[in-house]
């Protein structure tokens, strides 16, 4: 899916126990479904080294002796054999990833858990496609470690040790020589490991720069035209795709050498096994089966060793994965539930309190210097100022989705911080700036995934903000699909949804930030106006006001100036003392009225 | 008809080498077959009781001598084959960029990013697959079954059509259950994007999400989705994890009865215990090459349906081109004209329409629009966002072509014009400004053709300092030559466009455009680089989008656009006086400096 052009992994180590350790907190709760996976794997494997036997009791018994129905019960015992071995495999195929499938559910909860209580200044940090590859990437390779690495290797083992064992229980000098090229095997393939790793990285690498100057060029593309530079690109592009042939050319060369030397390397071994064999016949320490038994066993032995070595990457790709995932756990939240909370006292009233309050994204450079406030319960206060003044920054204190860094916010006298933030966040709504609309419908988007506010309520609220007629025109109405990110609906449509949102939540204060949305229509606008107003009856709000009508219905103005309250009153008041209000109102608003669009 | 019909051409390209590599994977598959036959020469004498320790040992150096010849092959074969699929994804990839690089912004408008770019890394990828592993393989398959399936016949007629019959059998289970696969993967895949979507969604509108403290309601929505996720998985796995493990049986079968039927066939003495054994090694031989063949029926349909998305791209005809009967326009003098112009919205977008109860949108943006700047003087457009004023300058270097009327350079239809010709008349300062990855000097001399030398490092250096870039140069590590980019220093939206102001410069040209293009410099900066272009531009014709009157004030004629209509046409003084739009905005100007002092 989201796999980014350039995301190359750069592998390090293929086992760092610490990290093991923090993630078999997830493996432990299904250890019973591994335990049986791995010893289904270890039957299927031991099943595996069955059927040269059969060959070499069928060559050396009945065809040799001529004994036509001494070949029946080898044949079903063969045929016994194989069913079984698919049987092993197939259920401890289904188990292993059953049980791989319940940990990376149980990880990505708890990931997707820990990254949504992060407070927002880290989520301000990280940009969502990052948290999407932890989320999503980073686990899958766990879980391939988990299926596809760890197990399967402990399986090649087995087989690989089995076999060995075997042969010199059947005949320990036809093993020795059966096996003395295995060692050589063994280099060759590791060689052929290091060679291949380190020309697929170049791979890679000269692939990553391609797509790098691919999408650059994409994003460009009118400079380029514009410049006439389209023949220097196309040259560069085709230098950095003849970089990328030559890389994998050589990749190409070593894969082509490698294949035959193995096969070489498997003549030879089969030649020692004739050679030997054939001597052995004649000396009468060897049969005919188990010469054609240990020709086959050669064969076997060579997938475990090429298997172990390609299992290697996984690893190391897993402890890539497992290291920036526990990176993410590991990171401590900056907004915190106390340790005891304190519960509001019932009915909650909805007075706010802003006692000396400090605060700064970068605590050198504060944006608020100090604020006293005081909103009584149900008024509707306007804060205005000009860009930068600190308007937003306060909506973000009183929400807590930051900490003050001096002084205190309280609500019906407790402080923001003795409140669990979740209680707080059912008396406190903030209607962000932009109107954020989610994937679903109309109602998912008015009542997100609250269980608690019913069809009845979802309506009720659209008609309080004016946003039911738009809805009920909709084709299937509240049950209208809406795209990602609202794609389907008009700006002024998400801005009432948005506010249908926070009515059917009811909360004791609203925090509304109010966009200035020039490119909105005049009908449209008069709409948003008139549900604004309704919105603020009987409950606190405050309102980042950048519309003259707004500041019309609130009962009092709060003028903010780089980071200090410099007026404060009614906007008749305000306007009277010809302050900076007074400036404000005549840049900001004066031209609303000419009709000039803002730009 | 499959899309691969495309191939032909680029195929035909390398036939001889193709050729060579198909000879190759025949002569392979021969010798390969024959390691068998020797094995069962060896075993027969060796049941007979007729051989001696010398003549073993001949068989097996004939035994490596077959795997050496083979291995020779092989070797040709890969190189051949696969370095074609190689050099075929090459020639795909270097076409599809050219290609890129003459289409027309519409078409980029309507494909993401994105989008373009899988096609020219998996798409083509796949088509590779097809053509190296996919080809490489077939060849193998198909040739070693031939001559192994003649050296069987020629020995036991029964025996070897159990192998013929039953091995391909293995290829067939092998797609039937690939198909079954597919499907159920692109249903993970499909359940795969929809959690990575709600992730993305949930942590853009994080905001929102704690405001209404709907952490906990989140979270079971996700749960739920990943439950789906897991169930979806293993009903994949109920048949991927079958794949194998059946393959394993198949092969298995045709070993036991193999060995049944061969076993009776040697003891009623219709076959020696040698030609068991070669019958043996066959089926090891044809394993790979079989399976390999199941694999190929699913990479030939992946390939089809991306050569099919490459062609999509390929065949697309971009609207912008240069004419076939071009007119040089060797000196040009700079004179424009807007004739009755007419512009269409382009086909409208899939968001945020603005209207709550959306018409169909007004189909033109602007109409019937004259503007004619004299050669060697000034133009300002000023007017709200969207109104049209970037798509209205785009006409004059093509970046569209208007829907209606005629746009004019020095009297002729630009769109007769040879379009390199256009472009060099023409510097333009877009309104998103585009730095690549290169160090600055170059990102400056992107329009420069020639050799960059000692001359050109003068010219350089003028253009930098008449954008006033050259103040911010100190701050960088190494100049002039510093990296911009994620590799390099990462520049101030400012600074970005004074490169791409100096850019313009640098070309010389007859005329500027500027759009928008001093809009995150600083107010005294952009009056220095103002001062500055004065000087550069005396004789040359300018047009300037602006949103601060500031930057307009001294320009020979301002145009005001609203509605898609030119509202208010004059020189500063006259339109101030005209008491409009223009005298509203300038006053509102006067305004903010006044609050921000």
């Amino acid at each position: 899916m989201a796999r980014g052009f350039d995301d190359d992994v750069i592998l390090g180590k293929a086992y760092d126990g610490r990290l093991m350790r923090r993630m078999a907190v997830f493996v432990v709760p299904y250890w019973r479904q591994l335990a049986l996976a791995l010893a289904l794997l270890f039957g299927a494997a031991l099943t595996e080294i069955v059927p040269p036997l059969l060959v070499l009791q069928a060559i050396d018994g009945p065809i040799s002796e001529g004994r036509l129905e001494g070949l029946w019960p080898i044949f079903a015992l063969y045929v016994l054999v194989l069913v079984s071995n698919f049987a092993l495999r197939y259920t401890h195929n289904y188990i292993i990833n059953s049980a791989g499938q319940s940990v990376v559910m149980d990880l990505r909860k708890q990931l997707f858990q820990h990254l949504q209580r992060l407070s927002l200044s880290f989520h301000d940090r990280n940009p969502v496609g990052r948290l999407l590859t932890r989320i999503t990437n980073d686990v899958d390779a766990l879980n391939e470690f988990l299926t596809q690495g760890l197990v399967l290797i402990l399986a090649d083992l087995v087989t690989l040790l089995s076999i060995i064992g075997i042969m010199f229980f059947l005949n320990w000098r036809l093993a020795l020589i059966s096996l003395a090229t295995l060692p050589i095997l063994m280099l060759i393939v590791a060689i052929y490991q290091r060679m291949m790793r380190a020309t697929y990285r170049l791979v890679r690498e000269r692939l990553a720069t391609i797509n790098a100057f691919l999408n650059e060029q994409i994003s460009g593309v009118l400079v380029t035209q514009l410049f006439g530079r389209e023949v220097t690109s196309q040259r560069h592009f085709s230098g950095l795709s003849e970089a990328y042939l030559q890389a994998n050319v050589r990749s190409l060369l070593i894969f082509a050498i490698f294949m035959p030397t193995v096969q070489l390397m498997a003549a030879i071994g089969t030649a020692a096994v004739l050679w030997g064999g054939g001597y052995g016949v004649m000396s009468g320490w060897a049969s005919l089966g188990m010469l054609a038994a240990f020709v086959l066993y050669t064969e076997r032995a060579f997938q475990p060793i090429r298997n172990l070595a390609e299992r290697y990457t996984i690893l190391q790709a897993a402890m890539a994965s497992a290291e920036r995932v526990v990176g993410v756990l590991d990171t401590t939240e900056e907004v915190r539930d106390p340790e005891q909370p304190v519960t509001l006292p019932q009915p909650v009233r909805g007075e706010i309190r802003l006692e000396n309050v400090i605060f700064g994204y970068d605590p050198a450079e504060p944006v608020l210097k100090g604020i006293n406030l005081h909103i009584p319960a149900g008024q509707a206060v306007a804060i205005v100022g000009a860009t930068g003044a600190g308007k937003s920054s306060l909506v973000g204190l009183l929400a807590r989705f930051y900490d003050v860094q001096g002084g205190r916010i309280t609500l019906d006298g407790v402080d923001l911080r003795d409140l669990r933030q979740h209680e707080l966040r059912q008396h406190i709504a903030a209607v962000p700036q932009d109107p954020v609309c989610f994937s679903g419908t109309i109602a998912s988007n008015i009542r997100l995934h609250s269980a608690t506010i019913d069809d009845a309520r979802v309506r009720w609220a659209a008609e309080m903000v004016n946003a039911a007629t738009f809805i009920e025109r909709l084709p299937g109405g509240y049950e209208h699909e809406v795209r990602e990110r609202g794609a389907n609906l008009s700006l002024g449509q998400r801005q009432l949804l948005a506010f249908a949102r926070a009515l059917a939540f009811n909360p004791e204060v609203l925090l509304i930030l109010d966009e200035a949305t020039s490119s909105v229509d005049t009908a449209t606008e008069a709409l948003i106006q008139d549900a604004l107003e309704r919105m603020l009856q009987d409950r606190t709000s405050i309102i980042i006001a950048h519309r003259l009508s707004t500041i019309r219905h609130v009962d009092r103005i709060i003028v903010l100036h780089q980071g200090r309250v410099v007026e404060d009153g009614t906007h008749d008041e305000l306007l009277a003392r010809r302050g900076y209000y007074h400036r404000l109102y005549r840049l900001q608003f004066a031209e609303q009225g000419l009709g000039v669009a803002e730009h | 008809m499959s899309n691969l019909r495309y191939l032909i051409p680029y195929l035909r390209r390398y036939r001889w080498s193709l050729l060579a590599g198909l000879i190759c994977a025949a002569f392979a598959a021969s010798v390969s077959a024959l390691g068998p036959y020797i094995l069962r020469l060896a075993v027969d004498k060796l049941a007979t009781g007729q051989l001696v320790l010398t003549s073993i040992l001949g068989y097996g150096v004939m035994l490596i001598i077959v795997a050496l010849a083979d291995g020779v092959f092989r070797f040709i074969q890969r190189m051949m084959l696969a370095g074609v699929s190689y050099r075929i994804e090459y020639d795909l990839r270097t076409q599809l960029f050219a290609h890129y690089m003459r289409l027309d912004q519409a078409f980029f408008s309507r494909n993401h990013t994105g989008d373009l770019m899988a096609r020219a890394t998996n798409d083509l990828s796949a088509v590779r697959q097809l053509l190296g592993p996919g080809l490489n393989g077939t060849a193998t398959a198909v040739l070693t079954f031939l001559a192994a399936a003649v050296l069987m016949l020629m020995m036991n007629v029964t025996l070897a059509l159990i192998v013929m019959l039953l091995m391909p059998v293995t290829t067939v289970v092998f797609v039937l259950l690939g198909n079954r696969m597919r499907t159920a993967f692109t249903r993970v895949q499909d359940q795969f994007g929809v959690i990575s979507t709600r992730v993305q969604e949930h942590f853009s509108g994080i905001r929102t999400i704690k405001a209404y403290a709907q952490e906990d309601a989140e979270l079971a929505v996700f749960a739920a989705e990943n439950e789906r996720y897991r169930e979806l998985n293993l009903r994949y796995v109920l048949l991927s994890g079958a794949l194998w493990p059946a393959m394993t049986l198949c092969l298995g079968i045709v070993a036991a009865l193999v060995l049944l039927v061969g076993g009776r066939l040697v003891v009623a003495g219709a076959l020696t215990i040698g030609e068991l054994v070669q019958f043996n090694a066959y089926l090891g031989l044809l394993t790979f090459p079989m399976i390999m063949l199941g694999w190929m029926v699913s990479l030939y349909q992946q390939a089809s349906a991306s050569m099919g998305r490459l062609m999509e791209v390929l065949r697309y005809q971009p609207a912008v081109v240069n004419p076939p009967d071009a007119r040089p326009l060797p000196s040009p003098r700079g004179e424009l004209e807007f004739r009755r112009v007419g512009l269409r919205y382009e086909e409208p977008a899939d968001h945020a329409t603005t209207a709550l109860f959306p018409e169909r949108r007004a189909e033109w943006m602007l109409r019937d629009l004259s503007i004619h700047v004299p050669a060697g003087h000034s133009l300002a457009i000023v007017g709200a966002t969207g109104v049209g004023k970037t798509t209205l300058v785009n006409l004059l270097s093509r970046v569209r072509d208007p829907d209606e009327g005629q746009v004019l350079l020095d009297g002729i239809d630009v769109r007769t014009l040879d379009l390199g010709d256009l472009r060099r008349a023409i510097g333009y300062v877009p309104q998103e400004t585009f730095l690549f990855s290169v160090p600055l000097r170059e990102n400056v001399a992107f329009g420069v053709e020639g050799a960059h030398d000692a001359a050109l490092d003068a010219r350089i250096e003028h253009a930098v300092t008449v954008s006033r870039l050259a103040n911010d140069l100190a701050q960088f590590p190494d100049g002039l030559d510093t990296m911009v980019g994620e590799r390099g220093v990462t520049l101030s939206g400012g600074q970005k466009q004074r490169v791409s102001l100096a850019r313009a410069i640098l070309r010389n040209p007859p005329v500027l455009v500027l759009d928008d293009a001093l809009s995150s410099v600083d107010t005294q900066t952009a009056a220095q680089i103002l001062a500055g272009l004065r000087e550069v531009m005396r004789g040359r014709t300018t047009v300037i989008i602006a949103q601060r009157i500031a930057t307009v004030r001294e320009v020979d004629q301002i145009v005001v656009l609203h509605d898609g209509q030119i509202i208010e046409q004059g020189n500063h003084s006259a339109l101030l006086k005209l008491g409009g739009q223009y005298a509203a905005m300038y006053r509102r100007e006067l305004l903010e400096a006044e609050l921000s002092a």
